[in-house]
């Protein structure tokens, strides 16, 4: 129980953040792709758009390249923004292996790769969760179909910062059934946090919208 | 009661419209008495309403008065209701758009669409064929500026050109829904529907940009629409270095003004063709900085600790849970708790849960810790 009460203590800082970035960050909509919405599917010119906009706005990357070695099916990884996204769109990225997807299985060294990295397209390194935002159904096309909108939200150092309030960030309490009942039945396990979410650079970050061009397989 | 309970209780005076009450939990027991109207005794009234959660959303238990009596009835729909604004992109149900005609506003016909002036909605698919109709405005939260009937409504933007053709005949991929809870976190990034250029710069937004006098603010243009001298980058004079404007007047929800002379820049357009619209970005506007007008004023007749509000609406000005704040700064308006909704009963259409305007009314709402079911 406490396990699971963790994880939803840090999935709910994840929620307000995302949130938050959702409604102020600038967004640009995805039209790389093939599948004939607005936005489209990714496309390798959207990462490519989106990280020379960053580029060009300054924003600091967070990660330095990953050299080449002699390895095979390896390629160097570029140094990179962040890309959060949603894992519904891993077969999105992998119908991009061949065109400049790099698989993070195939980085020269996973030693900087994070849990979550999914891989890298040219100057931006892939983050995916199940968490990720994303709007049901809330693209159609010409033919009456339906797609589901994605958040990818690119970012670079110097984009956003959470305050933590009155000198704490996030509380798991515990107290034992003694002290939680006159009848000592039952123990209490709580979360409490006081924090706040800011965009400390906007020009450094950006939503890129796109839609799926693959089925979830549902 | 047993410790995880949860009771709260309270009174306003109703307007006649549903009134939102939040709470820090969603009840699943409310009641209601209506001191003016169990004083009054009046037909029509009703002075006493029940709902638990099992009856279902917009529901509820009433006894209203025949003017002689009071008798049980029932309210079907807007009656109570729960809800938690906790997250973004929750939508309403999708409805059919049945047509369109095109203007300096535009107006879409759809059948017992139920919005209200303020409400946001997000239109898809406003497709005639694969080449024309109105796509141009798919994916952008538009406020209701107008209902014009039951079956019509108006939003603001200008579809006043050869780029756009009124839709008819109810096409398949043509929808709308309602955005249930557009302004959690404000201001936002917001949409532009219209610029005027001039010594200073007035926007016009397709919903509502909540900012206020001081603010700093940033642009997004891409090309096809015109006035891309406003975007903060790049910077013909310092390189690198965003330009940002301040907003100097708040004309109301979707209008306000702000300090860059724009009298050479190229003109705003909504004109897209609908070949353009697979990868369009939108114009944008987004709240930057850390300049604003701070703390919320204090003034005759005012709250000692003014919240900070958001305006859906005209000049209209709704508190959000918070305490006071800077001015301008990004407000987290997430909530919950229930609405007690102008439903009528089903017996006589005359009695309305809510009341009328300047009633008196009681409130208790609880959250059980056991339900059975």
């Amino acid at each position: 129980m406490s396990e699971r009460l963790a994880v939803a203590m840090r999935q709910a800082e994840d929620l307000i953040l995302r949130d938050y970035i959702v409604s102020a960050a600038s967004q640009i909509n995805a039209g790389g792709g093939s599948n004939g919405f607005n936005p489209t599917n990714l496309g390798m010119s959207d990462f490519s758009l989106v990280a020379t906009t960053l580029d060009t706005n300054n924003a600091y990357k967070f990660m330095s390249g990953i050299e080449g070695m002699d390895r095979f099916g390896t390629g160097p990884v570029r140094s990179a923004y962040f890309m959060l996204s949603s894992t519904e769109l891993q077969s999105d990225f992998d119908s991009l292996v061949g065109s400049g997807f790099l698989n993070q299985w195939n980085y020269p060294t996973n030693a900087s790769a994070l849990p979550s990295e999914y891989g890298s397209a040219f100057n931006i390194r892939v983050l995916t969760s199940s968490e990720a935002p994303v709007a049901r159904n809330a693209a159609v096309n010409s033919s009456g179909t339906f797609n589901d909108v994605y958040y990818n939200t690119v970012l670079g150092k110097q984009a956003i910062t959470h305050i933590n309030q009155d000198g704490y960030s996030m509380n798991l309490i515990y107290r034992d059934p003694y002290y939680s009942g006159m009848l000592a039945q039952n123990a209490t396990l709580a979360v409490k946090f006081a924090q706040a979410q800011a965009i400390t650079q906007d020009t450094a970050i950006r939503n890129l919208l796109s839609t799926r061009l693959s089925n979830l397989g549902v | 009661m047993t410790e995880y309970s949860r009771m709260a209780k309270g009174k306003f005076t109703s307007t006649g419209a549903a009134q939102v009450v939040n709470l820090p939990f969603k009840p699943d027991y409310i009641e209601m008495i209506n001191y003016t109207a169990a004083a009054a005794m009046t037909d029509d009234v009703v002075p006493f309403a029940w709902w638990d959660a099992n009856m279902g959303q917009g529901f509820a238990v009433i006894e209203r008065s025949t003017g002689a009596a009071l008798i049980s009835d029932v309210v079907i729909s807007n009656g109570f209701s729960t809800f938690s604004a906790g997250q973004l992109l929750q939508f309403g149900a999708t409805q059919q758009v049945v047509a369109s005609t095109k203007g300096t506003t535009t107006s879409f016909q759809v059948t017992g669409h139920g919005y209200a002036v303020g409400d946001v909605v997000l239109f898809e698919g406003l497709f005639q064929s694969s080449t024309t109709g109105m796509p141009q405005m798919n994916g952008i939260p538009f406020t209701v500026i107008t209902v014009t009937d039951a079956n019509n409504f108006i939003v603001n933007w200008n579809s006043n050109n050869s780029s756009y053709t009124n839709l008819s005949a109810s096409p398949a991929s043509a929808k709308v829904k309602k955005i249930l809870y557009p302004y959690l976190y404000f201001p936002g990034e917001t949409v532009i529907s219209g610029i005027t250029t001039g010594t200073t710069t007035t926007i016009d937004t397709a919903s509502a940009h909540n900012f206020v006098v001081g603010q700093e603010v940033a642009f997004r243009i891409p090309s096809q629409w015109g006035t891309v001298e406003l975007n903060t980058l790049p910077n013909v004079l310092t390189p690198g270095a965003p330009v940002y404007g301040y907003v100097i007047a708040v004309t109301d929800f979707n209008t306000f003004v702000v300090n860059i002379d724009s009298s050479a820049y190229t003109a705003f357009t909504t004109a897209i063709a609908v070949t353009s619209v697979p990868g369009l970005s939108f114009p944008q506007v987004v709240a930057v900085g850390d300049v604003n007008t701070g703390g919320v004023q204090i003034s005759s007749g005012s709250a000692l600790y003014p919240p900070p509000y958001f305006s859906p609406i005209s000049t209209t000005r709704v508190n959000t849970i918070n305490g006071p704040a800077i001015q301008g700064a990004f407000v987290n308006n997430t909530s919950q708790g229930f609405i007690i909704g102008a439903g009528s009963s089903v017996g006589d259409a005359d009695a309305i849960l809510v009341g009328a305007a300047s009633d008196v009314i009681y409130w208790r709402a609880y959250l059980h810790d056991m339900s059975i079911p």
